[in-house]
């Protein structure tokens, strides 16, 4: 690891106190629950991606002995929900939309039994065809929400009929630029849909108390969770307990409001206890909730020396057949499409289309690694064609201080060049290497998100504490490491703090386990929490040692004189006395210092200014076994500006499994979807992960610079970058080597394959 | 529908309960992970036989073995007749699944499976292997050359248990090789896979044998290939040339795999590289094993 300029004390690698019980198998996540008297769910799944519901009658299901409740739509609430738009029911009433819609749910005393009764539910359709090409989705005739007009929905979303979000980035005048222009280039690129496949499945279980129910469920998100149980059952919040055991992993894929509901309506009509399991085969086609599939049309007009003086683009995104937490997407693409780059003239259209496949929530950085990916290979494209090295002609065009972003947000200091100069060292950019090897460079950058967040910290009569926090750990460790940062407030250890979380009822409303914010608006809330203890322990020092406020100091779990270190008193002996100590956060969220001039634009929802924006650099060298289209990643370097570095252990082991996750985008994790609208694919046999036989090793560089809009001691997220530019580096490599890019992603071997017989017709 | 499951502890003990009709079932890892799949649902009348002593090890005699039923792929990796003479087996075996698939999985489950996908077939037919089956009527011999009929078919009767493969010693000068697609460099199934079995006396191949895998309905030889060999040099052009023949040879599909076009000229890519590696094993030089990975091009 390799620290950029501004050296200071080395943060202290701090081991997660959740490792321990993970690694030997002690922890117990959600599906290894049982409760006295437990049910087992199923779900009975559309036959038809798409069709017009004629009929349903479950009266077969409900006589099947052992099924104690079978729920359609008729059984629940007739309310709909999801993110910017509402568009969705618990149950398909008039319509199924996607593979994965849930007509039906069944209770029933063991999982064979209650699947069999999913089988007897009786459904008869209409069938209507099936929109699976999403680009053209919104000139279809087939609407895919019929009454699309009546469903609420974030104004600024710019729907119409199958376009569910439309949104663009427009600066100056890009038309008037491009004819301007020395070089232009253009390309078209598709990067297939992919999934987040965390190792745990999807697992809820609901148990009623009275009026009362909790919900134990593998969610990153507890607090939607809960407001989505809440809104779908027409109870109060305060009715619902979310609590979150272990999690495995969420990548995303455990992000939004899904199956709580269904469950939680399932144990109250079997008044029993009931759990609910997926299947790895559900895991890909049901959780309505992938990484999207994006078509990207993208052209760029250069001067000489490098310049950009224009970029036009047109994106079209696979919205699936609902909204989930995807709404923002448009933007989001469109800010991706842009890039960290100095762009005179811009002028980018993105549209979220509808379409009958799986719905696109977040998936570790939504939209940002395919879009980079494009951008990245078509700005090689112009490197050569303008005859400049392409690591030159970014060092030329990159973002710094001072510079105008894609919708005029001035930024403050950042480190995006020192990234490209850490990371073409690290991998040594320049030297001779065999002839099927080469190695590639990408950039890429990602907001930080500021919103509320609340914690609490106590100290015990021992002088122990305890953290409560309504954060989620979803396996990055940015829950576990929160006990640095109250341990620095209160001149404690880390190992002094017991944590309590994932329980809606314990902690303060957190946005949960996304948008890499967890240390970033969390943290500054237990630093605020701290700091309130902090002065109740100065409080009753200042007596005890009858020293001015002002000259004592919290250290090595002591109050002391500053300078006069035999006048101290223990934390433990002040706690000992039995007053409460107790303090609350609530960190206030940070603004871009310069926001976005938006006024040319369209479709704004938020994110056309980039909060503290995460950095990053990446290259890749890789072998191309010219015969077969294999290729190999054989070397990685990672170099990152996010900000002061709290715990390098943590920071180091996102950018490792980012980088992992990435090289399998690139390479071999892409779903397939049949014109029947199915997943042709939906398995790890056929949707190829990584394994750690692929992984190369992976060098990283950490710029620190304390990000001015940043969270704890001007530190930004970490969770998703490290995802971003990853196949784009990957596929600048492998066009070095075989002369040609591949405009598909992932870029499989058969797809290289046909790259390389193309270029050699 | 009541389930029975019998650990035996010998042949005859498991024999009698396949004549009562229960599969038999070694490792799990084809029949278990099959039926969580969907492919057929796990039998309700088992016999497992993982304990039967008898089934177990491998024996050397001169530069042949005999493989119990319940080798495991670890255990033929690493075993130093089958890599020293009978290294295209090794090299198949090296390659099954992950560390814990091939401690777990028999070479018995792998040949009774009957996928066309599946790795030691090939090696085991161009090495001219055979197996004995055994049941309640008593004991016979099948060349792996004539077992598979199908996908998960074979000749074999529902009531008989493979006990043994035996793998012949190979002719002095004789080198051989299994070699496959990988996507990936761990948990693969092979989309394309070659094995080529040469012998090679000064300078000339006198003997060869090559089969394609994944490439039809069954694990196939390639006579045309064969002949192709015969006689030559055993070098590059002669593997090309034999390479396009395995390639006619194949009946492809297209699926989430890949297109039968691609299948079809990886087919002669893994044949040439099969046939190559074999001649240099045949002639002293070293391969790795397995070959795969270094055949292409890994670190
Ligand atoms: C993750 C994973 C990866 C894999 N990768 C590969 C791979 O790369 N290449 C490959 O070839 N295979 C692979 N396999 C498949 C499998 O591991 C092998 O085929 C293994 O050798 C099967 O052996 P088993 O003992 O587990 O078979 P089982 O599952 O126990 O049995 C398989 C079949 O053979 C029958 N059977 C077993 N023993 C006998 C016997 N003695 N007599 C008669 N019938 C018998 C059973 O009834 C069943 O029909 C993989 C499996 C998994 C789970």
């Amino acid at each position: 690891m390799a620290t950029v300029e501004e050296p200071r004390a080395a943060a202290r690698p701090f081991i997660r106190p959740d490792g321990k019980e993970k690694v030997t198998g002690v922890g117990r996540y959600t599906a290894d629950m049982t409760l006295t008297g437990q049910l087992h769910a199923k779900f009975r799944y559309t036959d038809h991606p798409h069709a017009r519901i004629t009929r349903i009658d479950a009266s077969k299901a409900r006589a099947l002995p052992g099924v104690f409740a079978v729920l359609t739509h008729e059984d629940v609430p007739d309310v709909k929900y999801g993110g910017m738009v509402q568009d969705r029911r618990l149950f398909a009433k008039e319509k199924a939309r996607f593979e994965g819609d849930i007509i039906a749910g069944v209770a029933a005393t063991t999982p064979e039994i209650a699947a069999a009764a999913a089988a007897l539910v009786e459904v008869e359709y209409e069938l209507l065809p099936v929109i699976t090409d999403y680009e053209t989705s919104p000139s279809s005739a087939t609407l895919v929400h019929d009454a699309w007009e009546t469903d609420s929905g974030d104004e600024s979303m710019g729907r119409d009929g199958n376009r569910l979000g439309f949104s663009t980035i427009v600066k100056g005048d890009a038309d008037g630029a491009m004819a301007t222009a020395d070089v232009i280039v253009r390309g078209r690129y598709v990067a297939d849909c992919s999934h987040g496949v965390p190792i745990e499945p999807h697992a809820v279980i609901a148990q009623w108390t009275g009026d009362r129910v909790t919900v134990w469920t593998s969610t990153q998100v507890p607090f939607a969770a809960r407001g989505g149980v809440a809104r779908t059952l027409g109870i109060p919040e305060s009715h619902v307990r979310v609590i979150v055991p272990l999690l495995g992993g969420g990548f995303g894929a455990k992000c939004d409001f899904h199956f709580e509901g269904h469950v939680a309506a399932l144990a109250k009509a079997a008044r029993r206890p009931v759990k609910l399991v997926f299947s790895r085969h559900e895991e890909f086609v049901a959780i309505d909730h992938r990484r999207e599939g994006i078509t990207i049309e993208i052209e760029t007009g250069a001067m000489a020396d490098g310049t950009l003086v224009a970029r036009r683009g047109r994106l079209a995104i696979d919205g699936g057949a609902y909204c989930g937490e995807g709404g923002f997407f448009a933007q989001m693409a469109a800010m991706h499409a842009a890039g960290p780059y100095k762009i005179t003239n811009v002028n980018i259209e993105s549209s979220l289309n509808y379409s009958n496949n799986q719905p696109s929530s977040s998936i570790r950085a939504p939209t940002a690694p395919q879009v980079c990916w494009a951008v990245e290979q078509h700005m090689d494209e112009l490197a050569r064609k303008l005859g400049i090295d392409p690591v030159e002609l970014r060092r030329r065009t990159l973002i710094h201080e001072g510079a105008a972003g894609p919708t005029g947000q001035v930024f403050d200091r950042l480190g995006i060049l020192e990234t490209l100069e850490k990371a073409t060292e690290l991998i040594g950019y320049g030297q001779e290497l065999p002839e099927d090897e080469a190695i590639g460079v990408a950039c890429g950058w990602w907001p930080s998100f500021g919103v509320p967040s609340g914690a609490y910290v106590k100290l015990n009569a021992d002088g122990s504490g305890v953290i409560v926090t309504g954060a989620q750990e979803s396996g990055t460790g940015a829950v576990m490491g929160l006990p640095i940062l109250a341990a620095k407030v209160l001149g404690m250890k880390p190992e002094d703090f017991a944590i309590v979380y994932q329980d809606t009822d314990a902690g303060p409303w957190d946005m949960g386990s996304s948008g890499s914010q967890t240390t970033f608006n969390n943290g500054r809330a237990v630093i605020a929490a701290a700091g309130e203890v902090r002065e109740q322990l100065l409080d009753m020092a200042e007596k005890e040692l009858e020293a001015a406020r002002g000259d004592l100091e919290l250290a090595d779990g002591v109050v002391r004189v500053k300078g006069s270190h035999d006048r101290s008193i223990a934390i433990a002996e002040l706690t000992g006395s039995g007053a409460a100590l107790l303090g609350k956060g609530s960190g206030e969220a940070p603004e871009p210092s310069v926001g976005a001039d938006m006024s040319a634009c369209v479709g704004d929802l938020g994110v056309g200014a980039f909060l503290a924006p995460q950095l990053i650099t990446q290259a890749a060298r890789v072998r191309v076994d010219r015969d077969t289209g294999v290729v190999r990643v054989v070397d990685f370097a990672a170099a990152h500006d996010s900000g002061t570095i709290l715990n390098p252990i943590g920071a180091n082991g996102q950018v490792y499994g980012g980088v992992v996750m990435g090289i399998g985008q690139a390479l071999s994790e892409g779903t397939q979807i049949g014109a029947d609208g199915r997943q042709k694919n939906p398995h790890l046999l056929d949707y190829k992960l990584v394994t750690v036989a692929d992984t190369p090793r992976i060098q990283i560089a950490w710029v620190e610079y304390a990000a001015v809009d940043g969270g704890p001691e001007g530190s930004k997220g970490i969770g998703e970058p490290p995802s971003v530019p990853t196949s784009g580096a990957v596929a600048n490599a492998i066009t070095k080597v075989i002369g040609n890019q591949v405009k598909q992603l992932p870029m499989t071997p058969e797809r290289v394959w046909n790259t390389i017989q193309e270029g050699s017709k | 529908m009541s389930r029975t499951y019998l650990a035996a502890t010998s042949v005859t003990e498991a024999v009698s309960a396949l004549a009562g009709g229960a599969r038999a079932i070694a490792g799990g890892t084809d029949l278990v992970v099959g039926a969580r799949h969907g492919k057929a649902p796990i039998p309700q009348s088992l016999v497992a036989i993982h304990e039967i002593d008898e089934l177990r090890g491998i024996t050397g005699s001169g530069g042949g073995v005999r493989l119990g039923a319940l080798a495991s792929h670890e255990e033929i990796v690493d075993h130093p007749v089958i890599r020293e003479h009978l290294t295209a087996l090794a090299d198949a075996s090296a390659i099954v699944g992950s560390h814990a698939t091939r401690h777990v999985g028999t070479i018995g489950g792998n040949i009774m499976n009957a996928s066309p996908a599946m790795e030691s077939g090939g090696p085991l037919m161009c090495l001219g292997a055979t197996i004995t089956l055994q049941s309640t009527s008593g004991t016979r011999t099948v060349a792996v050359d004539e077992l598979f009929t199908g996908p998960g078919r074979t000749v074999a009767e529902s009531g008989e248990l493979l006990v043994s493969v035996d793998v012949p010693a190979q002719p002095a000068g004789t080198g051989s090789c299994y070699c496959r697609l990988e996507y990936r460099r761990q948990m693969e199934i092979a989309i394309v896979g070659a094995t080529a079995v040469v012998t090679v006396v000064d300078g000339t191949v006198t003997a060869a044998r090559v089969a394609i895998t994944a490439l039809a309905p069954t694990i196939r030889r390639v006579p045309e290939a064969e002949a192709a060999l015969v006689g030559t040099d055993g070098g590059r052009v002669a593997a090309d040339a034999a390479a396009a023949l395995a390639a006619s040879a194949s009946a492809p599909i297209s699926d989430v795999r890949g297109s039968a076009d691609y299948r079809r000229a990886m087919a002669a890519v893994m044949t040439r590289r099969a046939i190559e590696a074999a001649v240099a094993r045949a002639t002293g030089q070293s391969v790795s094993i397995p070959a795969s990975p270094a055949l292409h091009g890994a670190v």
